[in-house]
């Protein structure tokens, strides 16, 4: 991979800032995205061309469609001049590859790992400081014994180029199609990066495969692409690590996450987000499950000025099943409005969803979520828990679910609970000798375990150091 | 899609004026009413419910323009109540209470919120206004409105003074038989410092007319609005039932009970605005949707910024009796302070095959099984009806459509 990596900054250095000319053109004349710039990218990739059309296909939508508008309660995305991506598609060239060192990243970012206590290795890969070679070595070996399985585990531009036929089949077409909502278009469009997973028949992947490393890789992440492919009766855990704050500069990420969970496979896919506060943090993810598969979403959604972000699972097989843990945490000045969509479209399909949201300091968390029973999905069952936990008045906690049920034999359960943490309980650990910050974090600590003890052990610790540090007030 | 699209091309200043003269209106509420109609144009559809691909209610179909006669508009009303309160039919109360009118009438509903309360407030031909002075407790108000023409609407005010009480029963029939016809009503509720109000309405219209009804109340300090909401008739509804707790220590509870079958769609929303300390609101509603009826339900409990020591409670359970119904569902919880105790649920499910399966093998026929568990189903929200006339009613015509049924 670093290789390649010289190679681009050897030979493309002249294409990168004539395609940079290009984009502040665009910029001035107000065209926003243009057909050149999309070429621009593709050429740059040196994708096949098939590729380049479905980018052309997926701007042309882009074009035609409008801004999400009138949903209630909305976030605010008058910030956000899609206009003004452009400069975004590329950050500047000095960043793309990331950092040399660690001296190098932002304050705000270094002083959040500092707080975190992660150790220096562990930093630098979060941080995207020279993720590829750092974590190449770590994961190295790792993908040499899955590959002896038929694994497939790279970046996503590299899969364009080696596994052509399985991304052109999965590849925005059946599950998250451009024509979904403005973003997946212009994801599809300007995508870039991200991962792509193949499991073979059969196959199980003990490790959670983790994507720390694609952060950076081709320094555009924030319009990075996933494609999961789990074959009948296998097993992955994907951990996604958008745990590194952003460089400052990114205010978009329209990530796209897609997933196929064959029949009896089981695929749980985690997240802990957090983009640093001046980005729009707006992603698609969806999962297709055949007969009997399980998909299991796991987020935490800390960062960003604003989310909108409603993983969604189609249940098409008899007996598939969906999970959705969710917990977000909005302080000063965030929107976080998240939640799940599941579309029951198959008999004796079930479905859970368990949402937590923490709002503090002006905050506000939003649970969004759909689900749908079509007509014939007999026995099937969804269950929705949603807790919301505040902290203060000048925040703001919403629920607003919808329930589309078309199918009588059925069992629907929704609730939802708002509180303030409780005055009892902080009292009870003082009077044990806790004060009172460390009370509220042992309340909200146990309050979140639910997704905490869904994750493996270094992102637990992770999200758990988050939480609090959002609590004491005192991350960037 | 735009209202533009709606405005009426036989609709007329002149009618609005020959209706405003018949009753002997005062010219501000000319204005008003002429005011509503000009605002038509730019008025758009109430607001509905969206998701990914549809529209849970489409109000745009309905010809608006065959289905509103305003000049030949005929009604059966009863309007009674105790001697100590006043309940005045529409003239009536504009001969001799305008000041009060003058004080409340749009003042809870906004003429010009959306297209069809400006319709009805440009056309309204029959009304109540129900006026209790301080103190009084007064029972057993009854309105009832028969309908007897292709359109009508109706406007209902009701103001109580500190410390008064009073129990309203209202219910809308269809006399003779037309083919399609058109309710629109609108009800303000004014609850003074420490009253209580408890409104009952039994929407029983013929299955071929249309309907459209906003019922909205403010309560003061320590007052309460209980509202009692039955719908059975109609093949469209598009209701809302709302409570603005805007007095410290205030009270609402909405409790809502339907019955849908053949092709009926039900649009009906449950609000409650928290606006003050110490407030509490309780929002039941259970439903059936039979056949190939549809059930739309928005609850919304909003707890504003300075509701300090909030309670807030809704539940919503809609039992299938079919596989072709559908039964959507939006119960929203907005909350801006967080001294507040709220929770909400929904649950959409089929009778329980084990109740079933217990009283059939204790020698109940299945028939009978069914309907005594569909009945129990109704016990909760029925237990919550202080006027006993109305819990008859409602449990009989629940009763009588369930015995129809195959």
């Amino acid at each position: 991979m670093s290789s390649d990596q010289d190679h681009l900054q050897e030979t493309d250095t002249e294409a990168r800032f004539e395609f940079k000319k290009e984009e502040n053109a665009a910029v001035k004349s107000d065209k926003g995205l243009t057909e050149e710039i999309i070429r621009m990218i593709s050429e740059d990739k040196d994708e096949p061309d098939w590729m380049l059309e479905r980018r052309l296909r997926a701007l042309e939508q882009y074009q035609n469609m409008p801004m999400p508008s009138g949903w209630p309660g909305m976030p605010d995305l008058s910030e956000l001049d899609v206009e003004e991506i452009i400069p975004y598609i590329r950050p500047d060239v000095d960043k793309r590859e990331g950092v040399d060192d660690w001296t190098e990243l932002p304050d705000e970012i270094k002083d959040t790992f500092d707080k975190l206590g992660i150790p220096e290795a562990e930093k630098n890969a979060l941080s995207g400081v020279g993720a590829q070679y750092e974590s190449e070595v770590v994961y190295q070996n790792m993908q040499e014994q899955w590959e002896e399985k038929g694994v497939i585990f790279c970046n996503m531009d590299k899969a364009v180029q080696e596994h052509p036929e399985l991304v052109k089949e999965h590849f925005m077409t059946t599950c998250v199609p451009p024509s979904d909502n403005k973003f997946a278009a212009l994801h599809g469009a300007v995508w870039s990066g991200g991962s792509f997973v193949y499991v073979p028949e059969g196959v199980t992947v003990e490790m959670p495969v983790q994507a720390y490393f694609r952060m950076n890789s081709e320094g555009m992440g924030q319009f990075e692409h996933t494609l999961i492919i789990a074959e009948e009766g296998s097993e992955v855990h994907y951990i996604e690590g958008c745990s590194a704050p952003k460089y400052g500069t990114h205010n978009l990420h329209s990530g796209g996450v897609e997933v196929f969970v064959g029949e009896d496979a089981h695929v749980q896919y985690s997240t802990v987000q957090n983009w640093s506060k001046n980005t729009f943090n707006l992603n698609t993810k969806r999962a297709i499950c055949e007969a009997n598969g399980t998909m299991e979403w796991v987020s935490g959604s800390m960062g960003s000025k604003a989310t909108m972000l409603y993983p969604c699972t189609i249940l098409k097989g008899r007996g598939s099943t969906d999970t959705h843990i969710t917990i977000a945490f909005a302080g000063e000045g965030q929107d976080i409005d998240t939640g799940a969509k599941v579309y029951h479209n198959a008999p004796d399909t079930s479905s859970t969803i368990e949402s937590k949201s923490i709002s503090k300091d002006g905050g506000r968390t939003n649970y969004r979520g759909l689900v749908h029973i079509a007509d014939g999905a007999e026995n099937s069952s969804t269950a929705v828990e949603c807790d919301a936990l505040m902290f203060d008045n000048e925040s703001t906690s919403d629920t607003m679910p919808y329930m589309e049920i078309e199918e009588s034999k059925v069992d629907v359960a929704h609730e939802a609970t708002v509180g303030k943490i409780g005055d009892e309980d902080i009292f009870y650990l003082q009077s044990r000798g806790l004060d009172d910050d460390d009370a509220k974090k042992m309340i909200v600590a146990g309050f979140i375990e639910p997704i905490t003890e869904e994750l493996p052990i270094e992102y637990a610790v992770e999200l758990n150091r988050l939480i609090e540090l959002e609590m004491e007030g005192s991350l960037g | 899609m735009s209202a533009g699209t709606q405005v009426h091309a036989n609709l007329t200043e002149e009618q609005v004026r020959e209706i405003s003269d018949g009753l002997d209106e005062p010219d501000w509420l000319l204005e008003t009413r002429l005011e509503a109609l000009a605002a038509l144009e730019d008025l758009e559809m109430p607001d509905v419910i969206r998701t990914p691909g549809r529209d849970w209610t489409n109000l745009h179909e309905l010809d608006f323009e065959s289905l509103v006669d305003p000049l030949n508009a005929a009604e059966n009303k009863d309007q009674v109540g105790p001697e100590d309160a006043e309940v005045l039919p529409w003239s009536e109360a504009v001969a001799d209470h305008e000041d009060l009118l003058q004080e409340h009438f749009g003042s809870i509903v906004d003429p010009q919120e959306n297209y069809l309360t400006a319709l009805s407030t440009a056309l309204f031909s029959t009304g109540t206004v129900i006026y209790v002075p301080e103190g009084v407790d007064a029972e057993d108000v009854t309105v009832r409105t028969e309908q007897n023409s292709r359109s009508l609407f109706n406007y209902t005010l009701v103001i109580t003074e500190e410390s008064s009480s009073v129990t309203i029963l209202e219910r809308q029939s269809t006399g003779e038989e037309a083919a399609e016809q058109y309710y629109s009503g609108v009800v303000e509720v004014a609850a003074g410092e420490n009253s209580y109000v408890q409104y009952g309405s039994l929407q029983n219209l013929s299955e071929d007319a249309y309907n459209f009804t906003v019922k909205r109340g403010v309560a003061d300090t320590y007052a309460t609005i209980d509202w009692i909401e039955g719908n059975l008739g109609t093949q469209l509804t598009k209701t809302e039932v709302s409570t603005t707790l805007s007095g410290d220590s205030s009270e609402t509870q909405i409790v809502g009970a339907f019955y849908g079958h053949n092709d009926q769609h039900f649009d009906l929303d449950a609000k409650v605005w928290h606006r003050a300390e110490h407030t509490t609101a309780d929002l039941v509603t259970r439903g059936i949707t039979d056949d190939v009826a549809r059930s739309v339900y928005e609850g919304v409990q909003d707890v504003g910024a300075d509701a300090w020591d909030t309670s807030s409670y809704q539940r919503e359970n809609t039992l299938m009796l079919s596989d072709e119904s559908e039964a959507d569902a939006s119960p929203k919880l907005i909350i801006n302070n967080h001294d507040t105790e709220a929770s909400h649920s929904a649950t959409v499910g089929q009778i329980d095959a084990e109740d079933l399966f217990y009283m059939t093998s204790r020698g109940v026929d299945p028939r009978s099984a069914r309907n005594m568990l569909v009945e129990g189903f109704f016990v909760p929200v029925l237990e919550e009806i202080d006027v006993d006339e109305l819990r008859d009613d409602l449990e009989e015509l629940i009763g009588t459509r369930l015995r129809e049924r195959e």
